[in-house]
């Protein structure tokens, strides 16, 4: 009888497993009854509660489920790329075609991540550690989890949480930053609106694109080549079947397998240690940072051109795309009811995808 | 111990490389934009 107990999950749970429970609800709370990113929490939480189960084994090298959706799925680097096929698919990049003085704005927004990496720096960590955590401030969660399981797999569960937890604060971390960092006159810029961009043009950027990112940062290619093939499914026309695949049937069962292998690296021994706590502070700054950088360009860019850019939209070049954008179309509202911001900053918004991609591209050639 | 020169070096070069490509990107923006603009009025 006693034998039979033992072999239970129940005589081998711990304090840590109990509290990794908790994080695993409050995960899945926040995401049925906040909507904080649903599609993401939901199974990051599932696949943290199940992984603390114990005896279950799921995360054992070569034989758990789990680990095996891990081990093929992120460290072979499969699954991060396909989400990019994904975003491609299902971005717009004509407002930036038709304004591309916004792209400045998508780098400049990648300051918080240089901050960030020379804070956790000085917090201790490695540099390889410290390029995943910077790169938490680029706001862009799979590329977050690929410069992680790069650069510092055993940081994955960290850094992921930090990256997806900020994007969908961003509504609420952005807007004091926005309001701090610009006068009235500055929020009330009425920008012209954007001229239309042909389906010429939108055909050649994804192509352009990725010749110049990926002969300038090579290690850069496996997320900007997939971004910029689904960009190409989706404006080519002629293969609508391949497009709405990836950013729908694909990018789903991708976004499942993502979610529950992050989950499932957050195992009690793994995630509760006081580094941990560093990471969502140094998150936080980058966040900050970067959007502080986005609105700060944009400023300086207006002293140099004649057609003025609003500030608001610099904020939008943290990527989180849409959310960012939405937070810089939403505070312009505030300060003029008839100020249209959101195509504008969706311009930065897509830029920003791309310049964090290419940081991460540098850190995983240099620090690799 | 941390290596500061390869740190600044990241750092340097990263935020380097994430200006100079899309400052480039921008570039190719305008040039295709004047290309197909002077395509079209030829064809006009």
């Amino acid at each position: 009888m006693l034998d039979m107990v033992l072999t239970t999950g129940v005589m081998h749970l711990t304090v840590g497993n109990l509290i990794m429970w908790l994080i695993a609800f409050l995960f899945i709370y926040l995401a049925i009854t906040k909507n904080y990113e649903p599609l993401l929490l939901v199974p990051i939480g599932f696949g943290i509660l199940v992984v603390n189960l114990p005896l279950t084994f799921l995360m054992q090298e070569g034989q758990g489920l789990l680990w095996k959706f891990y081990h093929y799925g992120l460290e072979w680097e499969v699954i991060p790329p396909l989400i990019f096929l994904g975003l491609g698919a299902m971005t717009d990049f004509g407002p930036m075609i038709a304004n591309p003085k916004t792209l400045i704005l998508g780098a400049g927004a990648q300051f918080g991540v240089y901050i960030a990496f020379f804070g956790a720096l000085i917090l201790g960590f490695q540099i390889p550690e410290a390029c995943s955590i910077g790169i938490i401030g680029g706001a862009d969660g799979p590329t977050t989890i690929y410069t992680t399981v790069h650069l510092a797999p055993h940081l994955l569960g960290a850094t992921a949480v930090a990256a997806y937890s900020y994007m969908s604060l961003v509504p609420i971390i952005q807007p004091p930053i926005m309001r701090l960092l610009t006068t009235d006159k500055e929020r009330k810029i009425k920008m012209r609106q954007l001229r239309p961009v042909s389906k010429k043009e939108k055909i050649l950027f994804p192509l352009v694109t990725v010749v110049v990112i990926c002969l300038i940062v090579p290690a850069s290619a496996p997320l900007m080549a997939m971004f910029m093939l689904g960009n190409l499914f989706k404006e080519c026309g002629v293969v609508k079947r391949l497009a709405d695949t990836a950013a729908n049937e694909l990018m789903n069962i991708v976004t499942i397998l993502l979610g529950i292998s992050v989950g499932a690296t957050m195992s009690a021994e793994a995630f509760l240690k006081p580094q941990v706590i560093f990471i969502f502070i140094m998150g936080l700054v980058a966040f900050a940072f970067s959007t502080a950088a986005g609105i700060l360009l944009a400023k300086f860019m207006n002293l140099f051109f004649k057609e003025k850019i609003n500030p608001l939209i610099g904020s939008a070049g943290v990527s989180a795309v849409p959310m960012a954008a939405r937070v810089s179309q939403k505070m312009g509202a505030k300060y003029d009811p008839k100020n249209f911001l959101l195509m504008h900053a969706m311009g930065p918004n897509v830029a920003g995808v791309i310049g964090t991609v290419v940081a991460a591209g540098v850190f995983i050639a240099l620090a690799g | 111990m941390i290596d500061w020169n390869l740190a600044v070096r990241i750092f340097s070069f990263g935020l380097g490389a994430v200006f100079f490509s899309l400052a480039i990107v921008i570039a190719a923006i305008y040039a295709f934009g004047k290309i197909f603009k002077s395509i079209e009025k030829k064809a006009d």
